[in-house]
């Protein structure tokens, strides 16, 4: 299989599972928007209309952070259980696995782009117009989007030797959603080390904070810091799929027994 | 019949497998599947493969088919040469529908997309799926995935296909006509590699046979013979 009929095999296979999703509900397509809008709300209503975030922006604060959270926690866990999904086309093809979890992908980046649109529309009604600025969000998104195929293809790994894993990884997701400034600024800790100690050790939180830079304050990311991450998350996926190349009838025996 | 002629499509030399055993506090160790196994498939061929339950025949169907390594020994395919395998109740993702599942396996297969398109009309009419093309394959009986299964496998040009029981499921009007395409495909291109527990289907399409036991080819040649064969295991005690 050739490049190019990989990654349309691989686009083919989320357009599918989007088609087939949307049949599934009464609401369609609406559930994407839907979905994530949902999330927003209950965190508005716990940490603004209960908690008193004592933010004037807290709702756009909020959402930058959410839906960008959203989209990695969500990709991320499917994608990580994808080739275990996919048991009935590994039993029956000697196919590479890494197709399944960026297909899962794929399909989440569909849906994020309807997000982001959505988003943008509601910054620049909120009084956040678009400036020269948002440009810096292609390389903030690209970044997202590695770290998003790294840690799906280790889960994806991780889960298909052992199911436990996924379980673990979901878990995981919890934990990230509570540390990496979500729905708290991690500028905002009062100790400037505790901030700058946050966003080394959590490149998430970093992420996060970079989209929120640039979106309602029209300020570029840390480069070096983004570039690192960049790197980091090349490295890891250089690894893994060479280790899934190599050991892709391995992967398939875990699968199937 | 090219059979014993030329290169093998596909040949497995002296090759074993075990499978780590899953659950470990009842069980240590692993479990032995095939035992030093030599085996060459040629083009154009009917292979059928015989034994009885458990004995590693769709263990084998999966090595012929790249799909798992052997521990041991060696698989070697002719490069370029694509293979599916049909199994019951594997190879589709319920959720979509049996148009979006043949054209999934045709591009699995390395076709384009255009190409895959232009499969689905005849998959669809030689299936009589009829308007459960358009279903979900959630809501096929066994049947209908066995017709489904096979007509893509068969439709999409696969060089090897490898049947594992797939068509003992179908109805017997579709089973006929399922071995009269094998049959009129096996003076041409198409390999097969069969996997049956009825008798005489082995007979009647497969131009050779071996009988699977223990892990290790107890028989193997002309379809009677070792029908016969496997007639005499199967009244020794377990």
């Amino acid at each position: 299989m050739s490049i190019l009929q990989y990654f349309r095999l691989m686009d083919t296979m989320a357009r599918m599972a989007l088609r087939a999703d949307a049949a599934k509900y009464f609401l369609g397509y609406i559930w994407w928007i839907l979905e994530p809008l949902l999330f927003v709300a209950v965190f508005y209503v716990v940490f603004e209309l209960i908690l008193d975030s004592g933010r004037a922006d807290f709702l756009v604060f909020l959402m930058c952070g959410k839906l960008v959270f959203i989209w990695f926690s969500k990709s991320v866990n499917q994608a990580a259980n994808s080739i275990t999904a996919n048991k009935g086309l590994i039993g029956r093809i000697n196919v590479t696995k890494t197709l399944f979890p960026l297909a899962v992908i794929q399909e989440g980046m569909y849906r994020q782009i309807t997000v982001f649109l959505l988003l943008f529309c509601f910054l620049a009604f909120k009084g956040y117009p678009p400036t020269q600025a948002w440009f810096y969000l292609l390389p903030v998104i690209f970044v997202n989007y590695l770290m998003i195929v790294a840690c799906s293809y280790i889960g994806a790994c991780l889960v298909c030797v052992m199911r436990d894993f996924s379980m673990v990884i979901s878990l995981s997701m919890t934990f990230l959603m509570f540390t990496s400034g979500v729905f708290w600024d991690a500028r905002a800790l009062g100790d400037p080390q505790k901030t700058e100690l946050v966003l080394a050790v959590n490149p998430l939180a970093f992420i996060i904070d970079a989209y929120r830079q640039v979106l309602l304050h029209a300020a570029a990311p840390d480069w070096l810091h983004l570039l690192q991450i960049a790197c980091g998350a090349i490295v890891l996926l250089v690894v893994v799929v060479a280790v899934m190349r190599k050991s892709s009838q391995f992967l398939a025996l875990r699968t199937l027994s | 019949m090219s059979a014993g002629m030329g290169e093998p499509m596909l040949a497995l030399d002296k090759v074993s497998l075990s499978y780590p055993s899953r659950r470990q506090s009842f069980d240590h160790g692993s479990h032995h599947v095939l035992d030093s196994l030599s085996l060459k498939l040629y083009e154009g061929e009917t292979l059928g493969i015989i034994g009885r339950n458990g004995v590693g025949k769709s263990t084998l169907l999966r090595l012929m088919a790249g799909i798992l390594a052997p521990t041991s020994g060696k698989v070697r395919q002719r490069p370029g040469k694509t293979s599916s395998l049909l199994t019951i109740g594997l190879g589709f993702r319920p959720d979509l529908s049996g148009r979006d599942n043949a054209m999934l396996a045709a591009m699995l297969q390395g076709a384009s997309a255009r190409q895959a398109r232009g499969y689905l009309e005849e998959i669809k009419e030689f299936s009589e799926l009829g308007d459960s093309f358009e279903e979900r394959v959630k809501t096929y009986s066994s049947g209908m995935l066995a017709r489904l299964g096979f007509t893509t496998a068969l439709k999409t040009h696969v060089d090897i296909l490898l049947i594992d029981e797939v068509l003992s499921v179908g109805d017997a009007q579709f089973r006929e006509k399922a071995e009269e395409a094998m049959k009129s495909r096996i003076s041409g291109e198409q390999t097969v590699v069969f996997v049956s527990h009825m008798e005489g289907q082995v007979r009647d399409i497969c131009s050779r046979a071996i009988c699977l036991h223990k892990g290790s080819i107890l028989a193997e040649g002309d379809p009677v013979d070792v029908l016969k064969a496997y007639g005499a295991i199967l009244r020794e005690p377990r």
